[in-house]
């Protein structure tokens, strides 16, 4: 192979690999306000925004649903009823949902229904693709908005942002500090300090792969170094606070290991959680309450848990899409479009449910099939970013096709 | 700007060793003498028709190996059976009538999982020690772009053998079209994507858009702002849209009502359907009124399955089916941004050899022969499954798979057969480099070899140096070359040999005899097979 070619193919390698887009906009300075801890819970697959907060009264809801995919004023399916909802509707919470009914009642945790992608993508891929990276048409971007945020603000110590499972979401692709932890106790090497320091010495350049090898290697570093031990070296098993009650799940445990590393006081700023199987097109009316009531155990549990930080959490709740308001042959529901989200935190302002809820008469349905999206997703995000985060002039540059509208000011 | 390489290295590795990490799961020493014997053309051929008579090695494993099954069975009196065996890869071959009947409340999952264990670990042993390299690497793509989870339900673990065997190593290098078909009548993606439940209507439409976005035309020709206003796609009144939207998923999932799967279900008509786990088609469940699918009209009350085979056809003939799948091969093949050149180029002979049995061989054929392919190196990583492979094959070891091999896979985010979505397991190096990822996939090679507790490999790496090489030096230089096929420019032969030295100089002999200076060398292999010129392709 002559080398001038392959330098060739390499560099061509590296211009498609420079992050495309939007480059240079204002780096303003910033800091962390309030020392706020932001968690982002991704329902993977399209939660049922209408089986989870369902309009029960509502004549088409009750028309267009198999009763077992439906929640219902009383009875085998009865909800739970909220207070403080949209309109004259009444709005449940379903059954399996109890837990989050106490945080709402608690006015911890509020609920904006409606809400989401205004791109009309059935394509779960799509979608979350757009979500993640904050826009909402396909473009050639290839950071998340967290990745976004993050590279935005001066303060960029390593433990800043955590991905708390085995991969890392496409919200925080492009961070450099961003890391992945799934395990905290074992992460580690398992070999000696020679052959640590001998594989420190591999990755020492500027690739890719060097530079996330260091991140890792640092990761290793600060975690043994935290974790409690005993007076034989080895580590303490994490014990959550006595009232967290945690779902020994997937979405359990990735909400437990967040709170451990809440506690270990690292400097946690922003976070994610990714909870999936969602994508009931079949045998819903099985499936979906042990979806919700891992999601609703596991946030009050973590709540719970990190009992001595909620003023400064905020912990986000969305999903790609939500499901078609009629159901499907197969006693499921396809994808659909509006959703509900959810926010829980010590500055929400809960035990309320938010948006503009024009119903399911078909006639306001998006395309006459699916709830309609009366407030998009960025306006969400935009409100956690104001007044958690405190951004101002970087906003264009972390939501850079959005044009703010006001707030609908779920939080303090 | 920062360098944004994956890697950095400027120099590419020995033709041979760059082609084998890109055409199979990397060098062993047949397959470096093979590719030197008949060249690249040869070599090629020789992969794209691939006669399994032919592999004695793998041949023999699959006869020899057995995969361990564990559990405890509880009779109906309350006592307890411990059932603990090691069987050999029969269910690999078994026939439809030996698996369904393990579909019952009564049998114990481990036995339903089981046959699904058995391709697992016979796809491992396939990928260490077949010849047909192309093959396995070529299995492995079918399997992510058909992807089903055999963790999902049991009737995809059931009836795994035969998707593995009947519908994607059977087509593997043969005609899309056929096995499009194929695996839309399988029990498998049956199962997984819920057709098995489709019936009008409302269809179930999971099985529908995944065959549009992801089995055909990709999400690249997506086009729902158009959502309802099929005369606005482009080519759409000629009958040629350049894409899809959806109200041709909506369409296309009536067409597929009332193909299921005879699983012994209600069929919800006042009777049940046989139990036997074969593809069926129900009358009864099928939407029969006239359709439109892509821009062609649909006669109403067809024959059985008709409606189902003619979306099946517009697709598999679809320009843009031929692109999305030659970009996917490019980027499995070549690298994570295959140039579009190459693309349409593997596109047109895509459709020039559309109707013929060995479409898919004549496009990987072009793509593995292009210069693209020879003249890109390290912009790709390996995904765990090649991690562990190759590093299976850089050693020499002896595999044999098991469980603790499963979980390992799992935590390196990589287990076959068990990505949750239709998507597959991602295909862009983004995704697999993140701290958790690359913790996990340093601490394998440590266990592989320093540490049998897991029982699924085992590698000498003392006995392959050869005797006459007595300093540090020479010890990690033949290591380097023989993993690599090179020695890395800068410090890292360096730094090898002083750790073999322990921090003394590397031109001294390497102390010890027996256990010690075997144990030094393991850890020096699982070094070399930690370092980043080892974690791409």
């Amino acid at each position: 192979m002559q080398r001038r070619d392959f330098i060739q193919q390499c560099s061509s390698a590296t211009a498609a690999m420079m992050l495309t887009g939007i480059t240079g906009v204002s780096m303003r300075p910033s800091f962390m306000p309030n020392n706020e801890i932001f968690v982002l819970v991704f329902l993977r697959g399209g939660c049922d925004g209408l089986q989870l907060i369902a309009p029960v009264n509502d004549p088409y809801y009750f028309a267009d649903r198999e009763p077992a995919l439906r929640v219902t004023e009383s009875g085998e399916n009865g909800g739970i009823k909220l207070k403080n909802g949209l309109g004259d509707v009444d709005f449940r919470l379903h059954a399996a949902a109890a837990q989050l009914k106490e945080l709402y009642d608690s006015d911890q945790l509020a609920i904006i229904h409606s809400c989401g992608l205004t791109n009309g993508t059935r394509s779960h891929f799509d979608a979350q693709d757009m979500i993640e990276k904050g826009i909402q048409s396909k473009k050639n971007i290839s950071e998340g908005w967290l990745a976004r945020y993050l590279n935005s603000i001066s303060d960029k110590s390593n433990f800043s942002a955590i991905a708390a499972g085995s991969s890392m979401p496409l919200s925080l692709w492009g961070s450099p500090t961003a890391v992945s932890i799934n395990g905290i106790n074992d992460f580690a090497l398992q070999a000696d300090g020679n052959f640590n320091n001998l594989i420190r010495k591999s990755y020492n350049d500027q690739s890719i792969l060097s530079k996330t090898a260091q991140q890792t290697f640092y990761t290793i570093d600060m975690l043994q170094k935290k974790i409690p031990r005993r007076a034989n070296g080895e580590t303490i098993p994490y014990k959550p606070d006595g009232s967290a009650n945690y779902k020994d799940d997937d979405f359990g445990k990735s909400m437990k290991n967040l709170a451990q590393l809440i506690k270990l006081d690292i400097g946690l700023h922003v976070s994610t959680v990714d909870y999936g199987g969602w994508d009931t097109h079949e045998y819903q009316a099985f499936r979906f309450p042990d979806l919700v009531k891992s999601l609703s155990q596991n946030l009050h549990a973590f709540y719970n848990d990190v009992n001595k930080y909620q003023n400064r959490v905020t912990v986000l709740v969305m999903s790609e899409f939500g499901r078609r308001v009629k159901s499907n042959k197969s006693n499921g529901t396809d994808h659909g479009f509006g959703n509900a989200m959810l926010a829980l935190g010590g500055n929400v302002k809960g035990g309320k449910m938010y948006g503009n809820w024009k119903g399911l008469k078909t006639e306001n349905l998006d395309n006459g099939v699916d709830l309609s999206v009366t407030t998009d997703y960025r306006t969400i995000l935009h409100e956690i970013l104001t007044k958690r985060m405190n951004v101002t002039d970087s906003m264009k540059y972390i939501l850079p096709f959005y044009s703010p509208v006001a707030p609908i000011n779920f939080l303090g | 700007m920062s360098n944004s390489l994956i890697f950095n290295r400027i120099n590419p590795p020995p033709l041979e060793y760059l082609m084998l990490n890109k055409l199979g799961f990397g060098p062993s020493e047949w397959s470096l003498e093979r590719l030197k014997q008949l060249g690249l053309k040869g070599y090629v051929d020789e992969q794209l028709n691939p006669d399994d008579s032919a592999d004695d090695i793998l041949n023999k494993k699959l006869k020899e190996c057995s995969y361990p099954i564990e559990y405890e069975q509880f009779s109906a009196d309350g006592s307890k059976r411990i059932i603990k065996e090691n069987r050999f890869y029969d269910l690999i071959n078994a026939p439809l009538d030996q698996l369904w009947p393990l579909y019952k409340d009564a049998v114990n999952y481990e036995e339903k999982i089981y046959p699904a264990k058995q391709v697992f670990g016979a796809t491992i042993l396939r990928a260490v020690y077949s010849k047909w390299q192309l093959k396995e690497l070529m299995v492995d793509f079918w399997h992510n772009h058909f992807n089903v989870s055999v963790k999902i339900d049991d009737r995809v673990a059931i009836t795994f053998p035969i998707y593995d065997r009947e519908v994607i190593r059977l087509n593997t290098l043969g005609n899309f079209r056929t096995m499009l078909e194929a695996v839309a009548k399988s029990v498998a993606m049956q199962c997984f994507l819920d057709n098995a439940s489709s019936k009008a209507s409302p269809a179930n439409e999971n099985f529908a858009r995944e065959l549009f976005e992801l089995h055909t035309l990709g999400a690249e020709h997506y086009l729902n702002h158009l959502y309802n206003r099929w005369r606005e796609v482009p080519g759409a009144v000629d009958g040629k849209p350049e894409g899809y939207i959806d109200e041709d998923v909506y369409e296309a999932a009536r067409a597929f009502t009332g193909w299921t799967i005879a699983d012994g279900a209600d069929d919800w008509k006042g009777g049940k359907f046989a139990n036997s786990g074969e593809f069926n088609y129900f009358e009864q469940w099928h939407d029969n009124y006239q359709k439109r699918v892509l821009g062609v009209e649909f006669n109403p009350n067809q024959p059985p399955m008709s409606d189902g085979k003619k979306v099946l056809d517009i697709l598999a003939n679809h320009p843009g089916t031929a692109k999305y799948i030659c970009r996917k091969l490019c980027t499995r093949i070549i690298s994570d941004k295959p140039s579009e050149t190459i693309i349409e180029l593997a596109a047109r002979e895509w459709m020039l050899s559309v109707n013929k049995p060995d479409q898919i061989a004549r496009v990987v054929k072009l793509i593995a022969m292009s210069e693209e392919c020879r003249l890109t190196w390290g912009d790709k990583i390996k995904r765990p499954l090649e991690l562990a492979i190759s590093s299976f094959r850089a050693v020499e070891a002896t595999v044999t798979p098991n469980n603790n091999l499963m979980w390992v896979l799992l935590q390196m985010g990589q287990q076959p057969f068990a990505w949750p979505t239709p998507t597959g397991y991602p295909d862009q190096s983004s995704y697999w480099i993140n701290a958790e990822m690359l913790l996990r996939r340093w601490n394998f090679p440590i266990n592989l070899m320093n540490y049998y507790w897991h029982n699924y490999a085992k590698a000498d790496a003392s006995s392959q140096v050869p005797e006459e090489l007595k300093t540090c030096k020479e010890v990690a230089s033949f290591w380097l070359k023989k993993i690599l096929g090179y020695i890395p420019e800068g410090d890292t032969l360096q730094h090898l040999s002083v750790y073999l030295a322990d921090g003394g100089k590397p031109e001294r002999e390497m102390y010890g005899k027996g256990n010690l200076r075997n144990e030094k060398i393991s850890w020096l292999v699982s070094a070399i097979l930690l370092l980043p010129d080892f974690q791409v392709r």
